[in-house]
């Protein structure tokens, strides 16, 4: 069983979602992430998603615009993301998912990359500007090196897409509950429990739900119709508006665990 | 579709770099006093390596029928050529299949009857591997006979379509015209070889399904957009061959756009210059630029597709301009995204589209370029892509853009052709354009695609010098990346970052390119070099005097290069210049950059 299996496994024998969080690497130091991780875990994450910034985020909102010019800024490059994850790797179990756009790995190359992941203990990669059809190559690769690459299904995804990604992606389907780019909403989309269907329908892979969910509130909702919650730019926000390296910790691990009690406590 | 054969290979690499070029047959040749002669332990190994993905041939000489079979059995071969005296009868007996070479003369097209079920290789009458030319229309006559004929002896990467055209032949076969030494193949003249055979006689022109010009374009875009981007593929396949659309077009393009656009010869300038200079007006075309050709035509798309939101992105504002016009013209909503630094140097466009009735939305995120306007624009899309039409202004984005633009933009370079076979009853020995995204570029050069002879040069945005400082040269200068969708040149570091671009012209001031020009550097269809900032400012002041015509600063790179180049031409060199907009937009930069100079 994969981490990530496992991770889905634990969450669902507690009859409970996962919590997946997302934070940019480097944002706003490799050091901060490094320290940050473990502390996320503790205050319950289940799954860790690392942003690699990118230098033209065309699918991002303004937080994590934002975290990716402090994350370069700082001076964040692939190489440095796929030590920390060695690093990570040393003591932790937690599964680790990097998250970026494919010119970063088109830089050194998909098999290259593909195996680089594989060897720092990197559990699933998520492309987000690659639609399915037009990314044989990098599925066929992840595959062979026991990376999962998760594939995004959209809103717009029409029935045949919402099939033929669902029952590629591996290690969990990320459904995007809404158009549009990462970041805040004011409430969820009244659809969302419709498209989550759909996906459940068609496979047995675990959903995860992510853009926009920036309460206790909106995760708790969530978590009753899919099996991961996503939370990125809630958090990123956190991070960003933190004045120390020690109040970024403190403030993102106390969102985290609001996070966390809101979802163990959803379905019962 | 035309088979391509690249013979005398010798090494496996060789028969990769062919096969990834598209080669359909490749060619291992066994005569021992050929500077290509393969043992048949090293044919054999390369053999197995390719076995089913390409045609691999044995070349013979006069071997007897043992040798040959042994050879086929030991290498693995599917096909056999044979280059010498071998006889009718001995060739009908032969157990394979079989490419009979003759000479490409009368002759040897005499002799063709002799050999009546086999494929016919015509090469040079004096005999193969000599790499002169020969009169290849001489094979036109068995082709039209139905015979399967080959081409070959002197063929290479630039003559490879002419005599395509001349011969219409089955195939066509090349070896030493594609060597950078004997025996050793060079990548770059295969490719653009089985690439020029192809587009000799299939249209030269449509990207794959997925939107791949060679190995560059295709569709980078997140799932929230795929659909409307599929959607928008199928709605412009079925558009471009309806009549009643090309007739709309065709009428808002005479009655609204002011075209055909005139092609001018510039007296003064040719003098001066020493070639004969003509300009093809994309300056008095309405809205003063050639954006008006791209935004015209996607303006009917988005109405026939039911689109009332249309958003752009614009670097120097012409296309915003030009979008923000046709808007008005059919009704639209109209949203444009601009880079803050474009709307300060550019603040009299951005009134412009404002009057229009535009909303102009200034990007601040990034460099506050052209770049970082399309990044807003696909993530404005990504929110509102149910009800919003988004009218990229440039051979750039994902499929199906650089195909859609550049196909509105050819306009411009059917009717300088036209225009200039009119005129000198002849096909002008060079084209000029500058390039950005490459819009007006493509529009000028694709027509001329076919065209062998006609050679087109593409100026980008040098900056502050290539090697010294800021530029925008993503061909000159770059390698190949993603950006806003498409696979082509980029200026990027080698993490991947995008660098931010640098220009005089924020029309140029973008550090991709259209995947299409990405294709023509790479198959060597066109030449690509940079002007900077200094040299284009020049140019804007040297074509104002000379002709009365102030060139956009985009446009002004193009006319830097011209100055350059012609001092290499003669009084009889035809060029055509595509002048894409005028430079009344620049004046105002342009007074401050001058102060005291003029």
């Amino acid at each position: 069983m994969s981490r990530l299996q496992a991770a889905f496994a634990r969450a669902r024998a507690e009859n409970r979602a996962a919590l997946i969080v997302f934070i940019t690497a480097g944002d706003p130091d490799m050091e901060t992430t490094a320290e940050l991780v473990p502390e996320l875990v503790r205050a319950g994450a289940d799954i860790i998603e690392l942003g690699m910034p990118h230098s033209d985020p065309i699918a991002e909102g303004p937080t994590i615009q934002a975290s990716s010019v402090r994350s370069l800024a700082a001076g964040t490059t692939p190489d440095a993301i796929l030590r920390l994850s060695t690093e990570l790797r040393k003591t932790t179990d937690v599964p680790l998912v990097l998250m970026g756009y494919i010119n970063n790995v088109l830089a050194q190359g998909e098999e290259r990359m593909v195996q680089r992941c594989a060897s720092a203990g990197i559990d699933g990669l998520i492309i987000v500007d690659v639609p399915f059809d037009d990314s044989e190559n990098l599925q066929r690769l992840t595959q062979e090196k026991g990376v999962d690459q998760i594939l995004l299904v959209a809103p717009t995804s029409t029935p045949e897409r919402v099939m033929q990604i669902s029952t590629r992606s591996r290690g969990f389907v990320y459904c995007v509950s809404d158009t549009g780019v990462t970041g805040g909403r004011q409430e969820l989309p009244r659809d969302l429990g419709a498209l989550v269907g759909r996906i459940q329908r068609v496979t047995t892979t675990p959903v995860g739900v992510g853009f926009g969910i920036s309460t206790p509130e909106h995760a708790a909702q969530v978590a009753m119709i899919a099996d991961g919650v996503i939370v990125g730019s809630a958090l990123v926000n956190r991070i960003g508006a933190a004045s120390s390296r020690e109040e970024a910790i403190v403030s993102a691990t106390a969102f985290v665990r609001e996070l966390a009690e809101a979802i163990r406590t959803a379905r019962h | 579709m035309i088979q391509v054969k690249v013979c005398g290979i010798t090494s496996l690499e060789d028969a990769e770099a062919a096969i990834a070029a598209g080669a359909d047959a490749l060619g291992f040749n066994f005569v021992a006093s050929s500077l290509r002669v393969l043992e048949s332990d090293a044919a054999a190994e390369i053999s197995r390596a390719v076995v089913g993905r390409v045609v691999r041939v044995g070349v013979f000489q006069d071997a007897g029928a043992a040798a040959i079979a042994a050879h086929v059995n030991r290498v693995g071969l599917d096909v056999v050529q044979l280059h010498g005296e071998e006889s009718p009868a001995f060739v009908a007996e032969l157990p394979f299949p079989v490419i009979k070479v003759l000479p490409g003369d009368a002759e040897g097209i005499a002799q063709a009857a002799a050999y009546p079920k086999v494929d016919l290789l015509l090469d040079h009458p004096s005999g193969g591997g000599s790499g002169s030319t020969w009169d290849y229309a001489a094979a036109r006559a068995l082709v039209a006979a139905g015979r399967r004929i080959w081409v070959a002896g002197g063929l290479n990467a630039d003559n490879v379509a002419d005599a395509v055209r001349a011969a219409r032949p089955h195939g066509v076969d090349a070896s030493s015209g594609l060597e950078s030494a004997a025996g050793k193949k060079d990548a770059t003249q295969v490719r653009a070889f089985v690439a020029n055979a192809r587009d000799a006689v299939a249209a030269p022109t449509r990207p794959s399904a997925s939107g791949y010009f060679g190995r560059f374009g295709g569709r980078f875009a997140p799932e929230t957009l795929m659909p409307a981007v599929t959607e928008l593929s199928e709605a412009y396949e079925v558009l471009r061959e309806d009549p009643q659309f090309l007739a709309e077009l065709e009428s808002q393009r005479a009655t609204y756009a002011g075209r055909p656009t005139p092609l001018y010869h510039a007296a003064r300038l040719s003098e001066e210059l020493g070639c004969k200079v003509y300009l093809k007006r994309e300056d008095l075309a309405h809205t003063g630029a050639h954006k008006i050709n791209n935004a015209i035509g996607q303006a009917l798309i988005a109405k026939r597709m039911g689109k009332q939101r249309v958003i752009a992105e614009t670097g120097a504002g012409q296309h915003g301009v030009a979008t923000a016009t046709v808007c008005a013209r059919y009704g639209l909503d109209c949203e444009v995204y601009m880079g803050e630094e474009d709307t300060r140097r550019q603040a009299l466009n951005v009134f412009r589209m404002e009057l229009l009735g535009a909303k102009v939305h200034p990007v601040t995120s990034g460099s506050g370029t052209l770049k970082d306007a399309m990044n807003e624009a696909l993530r404005d899309w990504s929110t509102n892509v149910r009800d919003t039409y988004y009218l990229i202004g440039s051979t750039a984005g994902m499929h199906p853009y650089p195909l859609l633009v550049r196909d509105l933009q050819s306009v411009i370079g059917r009717e300088a052709r036209e225009q200039i076979l009119a005129v000198e009853g002849r096909l002008p020995d060079w084209l000029i354009a500058c390039v950005g995204g490459g819009s007006n570029a493509m529009g000028l050069f694709h027509p001329f695609y076919a065209d062998s002879g006609v050679k087109m040069l593409g100026v980008e945005a040098g900056g502050e010098g290539v090697d010294q400082g800021a530029h925008g040269a993503s061909l000159s200068a770059g390698s190949p990346g993603v950006l806003h969708g498409s696979y082509s040149y980029v200026l990027q570091d080698d993490a991947g970052q995008i660098f931010p671009a640098h220009s005089i012209s924020a029309g140029l001031d973008y550090p991709g390119v259209g995947p299409e020009h990405s294709f023509y550097k790479e198959s060597g269809r066109a030449e690509y070099v940079p002007a900077t900032d200094a040299e284009a400012l020049d140019a804007f002041v040297y074509l104002s005097r000379i002709e009365g015509i102030t060139p956009a600063f985009e446009t002004s790179h193009a006319v830097a290069a011209l100055r350059q180049r012609a001092r290499d031409w003669s009084p009889e060199t035809v060029v055509i210049l595509g002048l894409s907009g005028r430079g009344d937009k620049d004046v105002a930069q342009a007074r401050e950059l001058l102060q005291g100079k003029l």
